[in-house]
């Protein structure tokens, strides 16, 4: 039994005595750490100076029609002080150094635009940066990939573009999404046709990324949604419908009034639907007045929805009905139609309302309430 | 005769203490497991975490609507503070469903005065069955228009939170402790797991004691410690519970517990499980399990995970009398859990949480507070009939205090390693301390605490047990 014991015991000291060393080693790293921290700040505001000052320094004026290696010559004497500085650093302090200009860089690049913009990438090529991050892209940690691209991105540097495509395919759904970031913010909105061919499985947090960029293109981005449509990835094809309707573009309507009637999967269907009710165009009235009266419950409710958010007054037949023999959620978004329908509507609902028991007049009223509130 | 008698009691004594040994084993090393999990979940956590931009929730129309759904029973005079905080969320589209559960104070009335309240006359469809609602109420407001206060038939936590899924509109729902605060982007954090794995569908935050921050308005502005021991023991144990365990049981999807301090649901999950239950202590793990167990029986896939950057904060009891009842009700609570769905312990066909979950939660969480105190009695009978070696049950006593220590500062460490909320190096120092002394005395009350709801489970007691709260101020902070 002592045996035993003795074992468990030294195991539990070695274990206590490794977690006791690293709780003291904790709090000394977090007192080293604060200082790291700081001298890497200090770093940082060093190498930020030193950007400002050859990003906005002023260069002989080139005549028309310059070759841009000249431009580049330029660019590569104000960087030569730089250059030599961190050459002149021993090798461990110079990854550290390094590591403070690539984060400030990539931080300018965030706001930079024009010939400022252009002189940074060029910076960013001459020291090596951006052969080091397109390696990285390729590294087996999947965060280190993200990150790079991440990077490449925001310098949009275009010799990436071939990794950074690559990396649409990547496993991580992190660098995935990074890498289809940066693709767009290089090669602009025509290059959503690439990401929606081989992206995949979209989930709502990527559609949700990918919408904010998406929204700073606008109509701009609309042929690509609207050929996006016919993407082989469903998750791709919601993501274009949503986008279509967002943008609120009428070139939609059609292909999601093809989409609203053959496609094969109900949910795509529901949201073509609901897209049409978004985008308002009066072509849509029949189909959605067909999928109101129909058989499927889903596109049934995003039908009546989208004759509401339209007013149509042509569907008020079809909304009493819906009213008087759905389910309880079915009455409630039919109420809700008929009361965006405006006074007609209302006088529908007020009638119904006094000549039929609960729950039937519940739904009315309410639907009364809210379109006055 | 007494010779046999003797030979019988020295094999029961050895095997006892080969049993004990064994559990001793078998705990520390799932706990050491538990920490490992922990520590690479948390680790894969905050690097996914640093590629995620919270604001474009904010920024686009694709966020998914959300029920924030508040219980509140007698909270006058703290009620209309915390709704005013919730409103203030930093979310797109969500909407604030307060449960007045049958007040007996005027909980009801200050809400009606405050946010110009009007009898509404929104359907109420029961899904689930709930006690009767007396009105639902809508502010006449703009600034309020997302406010719904639902007045009720007292019939507790549960029942209240059943009534608030029933008036829900959208397809998330969250379910928090009136009197807790949330951090501004808490329902961005608990929201994004949904949008990432269609799978999930339950997904909890992390709840830290508020007890010495700086609370101006409804809002956490400085965190702090308290300069009291009780709820700096339970800042570790929090630590230990969620950083340590919850991380680690929702990395391999056999996470059983989701508080109801702060958790979010798939909506139509819940109904389809029937709501929360009603006639237990502990509704909110039992749902989950319940959720579990009604998933892997019908084959289907889901997750249920645990994010630890949402901060839900709450007030910590600050007196033993108040934290023995809620320990006491928090076991009876796995005790119901266990009488509910005791056919999943060790059944292999509920994967993970059959084989893995629940026998930790059987053995180690529920029983281990009983194995301790047979424990110290066992030691206490050997010593009087001088059977006990000294030598041995000394080594023994050191070793189990070594992993107390060890498992407590991990807690600590994880919590150092990754989110720092504590930016004091100070209040590290302190809490690492407290992870050393809390396996001096207080681990012992709280398994004594854990034994004797027991008795009052055995007993039929089946209260809540009274809950003080001091309410939330400007605290000073050590």
């Amino acid at each position: 039994m002592h045996v035993e014991l003795l074992i468990i015991l030294t195991l539990t000291a070695a274990a206590t005595f490794v977690v006791v060393v690293a709780s003291v080693g904790l709090v000394i790293h977090k007192a080293v750490n604060a200082r790291v921290l700081r001298h890497r700040q200090r770093l940082y505001a060093h190498y930020s100076e030193i950007l400002t000052r050859i990003l906005l320094a002023e260069l002989p004026e080139l005549p028309p029609g310059t070759r841009s290696a000249s431009q580049f010559k330029q660019y590569e004497q104000l960087l030569t002080p730089l250059k030599e500085q961190l050459a002149q650093l021993p090798r461990s302090r110079r990854a550290f150094h390094r590591r403070a200009l690539r984060q400030a860089m990539v931080d300018f690049a965030r706001d930079l635009t024009g010939e400022t913009a252009t002189r940074l990438v060029y910076f960013f090529y001459a020291l090596d940066f951006v052969d080091e991050q397109i390696a990285l892209v390729r590294d087996r940690r999947w965060w280190i990939r993200a990150q790079a691209a991440r990077d490449l991105g925001l310098l949009r540097t275009r010799r990436a573009l071939a990794a950074l495509t690559a990396a649409l395919e990547d496993p991580h759904p992190d660098v995935r999404e990074q890498a289809m970031k940066s693709i767009i913010m290089m090669a602009g909105v025509d290059s959503l046709r690439t990401i929606f061919r081989l992206m995949h499985s979209l989930s709502t947090w990527t559609a949700v990324e990918l919408s904010v960029v998406v929204m700073q293109y606008k109509d701009q981005a609309v042929p690509c949604l609207a050929e996006g449509l016919s993407a082989p990835d469903e998750s791709v094809v919601l993501f274009c419908i949503e986008m279509l309707a967002e943008i609120g573009f009428v070139s939609g309507v059609e292909p999601l009034r093809a989409l609203a009637e053959n496609y094969p999967n109900v949910s795509v269907r529901a949201k073509a639907i609901e897209a049409l009710g978004r985008l308002g165009d009066e072509r849509a009235e029949g189909l959605l007045l067909h999928a109101a009266a129909g058989t499927n419950v889903r596109l049934r409710l995003k039908a009546m929805e989208a004759l509401g958010r339209m007013g149509v007054p042509r569907s008020v037949p079809v909304l009493k009905r819906r009213l008087l023999n759905g389910a309880i959620p079915e009455k409630l978004v039919a109420a809700r139609a008929l009361a965006a329908n405006g006074p007609d509507g209302l006088r529908v609902l007020s009638e119904v309302a006094a000549a039929h028991p609960e729950p039937v007049r519940a739904v009315c009223e309410q639907a009364i309430e809210e379109a006055e509130g | 005769m007494l010779e046999t008698l003797q030979i019988i009691f020295s094999l029961l004594l050895e095997t006892y203490i080969i049993g004990t040994i064994l559990f001793f084993v078998c705990v520390n090393l799932t706990y050491t497991i538990l920490l490992v999990l922990s520590l690479r979940e948390i680790l894969r956590y905050m690097r996914h975490n640093s590629f995620s931009d919270y604001r474009t929730l904010v920024q686009t129309e694709l966020a998914p609507p959300i029920s924030v759904l508040a219980p509140a029973y007698n909270e006058e005079p703290t009620v209309v503070e915390s709704v005013r905080s919730l409103l203030k969320l930093n979310y797109g589209e969500y909407e604030v469903i307060v449960i007045n559960d049958g007040s007996r104070d005027n909980t009801l009335g200050r809400l009606v005065t405050e946010f110009q309240l009007y009898l509404s006359k929104q359907v109420y469809i029961p899904s689930i069955p709930a006690k009767p609602v007396r009105g639902i109420y809508r502010s006449r407001l703009p600034a309020y228009r997302n406010l719904i206060v639902i007045d009720k038939v007292n019939g507790g936590k549960a029942d209240a939170l059943n009534a608030g899924i029933n008036a829900a509109r959208h397809e998330f729902i969250c379910a928090i402790d009136a009197d807790s605060i949330l951090e501004e982007d808490a329902l961005q954090k608990v929201v994004k797991p949904f949008l990432e794995d269609s799978r999930v569908v339950a997904s909890g935050g992390i709840i830290r004691i508020a007890n010495g921050c700086e609370i101006v308005n409804g809002r956490v502005v400085s965190v702090g410690l308290s300069r009291k021991m009780l709820p700096l023991f339970q800042v570790v144990e929090y630590f230990r519970a969620f950083l340590s365990g919850r991380m680690a049981w929702q990395s391999v999807n056999g996470l059983l517990i989701i508080s109801g301090a702060f958790g979010m649901f798939r909506r139509q999950a819940v109904v389809d499980a029937g709501g929360y239950r009603t006639d237990t202590v502990g509704e909110d793990m039992e749902l989950i399990v319940r959720i579990h167990r009604a998933k892997r029986e019908l084959h289907e896939p889901y997750r249920v995970v645990f994010v630890p950057d949402p901060v839900c904060w709450t007030e910590a009891p600050e007196s033993l009398k108040i934290l023995g009842r809620q320990r006491n009700r928090w076991h009876r609570g796995l005790l119901d859990v266990f009488k509910f769905h005791g056919t999943m312990l060790l059944n292999e066909k509920y994967g993970v949480v059959g084989l893995a979950a629940m026998p930790y939660f059987f053995f180690i969480e529920l029983l281990g507070p009983v194995f301790e105190f047979v424990g110290y009695l066992a030691t206490a009978i050997m010593f009087a009939m001088g059977r006990l070696q000294v030598d041995v049950a000394v080594l023994f006593f050191i070793v189990s205090l070594f992993y107390g220590v060890m498992f407590s500062v991990g807690g600590v460490l994880l919590e150092e390693i990754s989110f720092r909320r504590y930016p004091n190096p100070k209040h590290l120092a302190l809490l690492l301390a407290m992870g050393v002394i809390e396996n001096f005395g207080y681990r012992q009350l709280t398994a004594w605490w854990r034994i004797r709801a027991f008795v009052d489970y055995f007993r039929g007691r089946g209260d809540w047990g009274r809950m003080q709260r001091t309410g939330f101020g400007t605290a000073k902070t050590a």
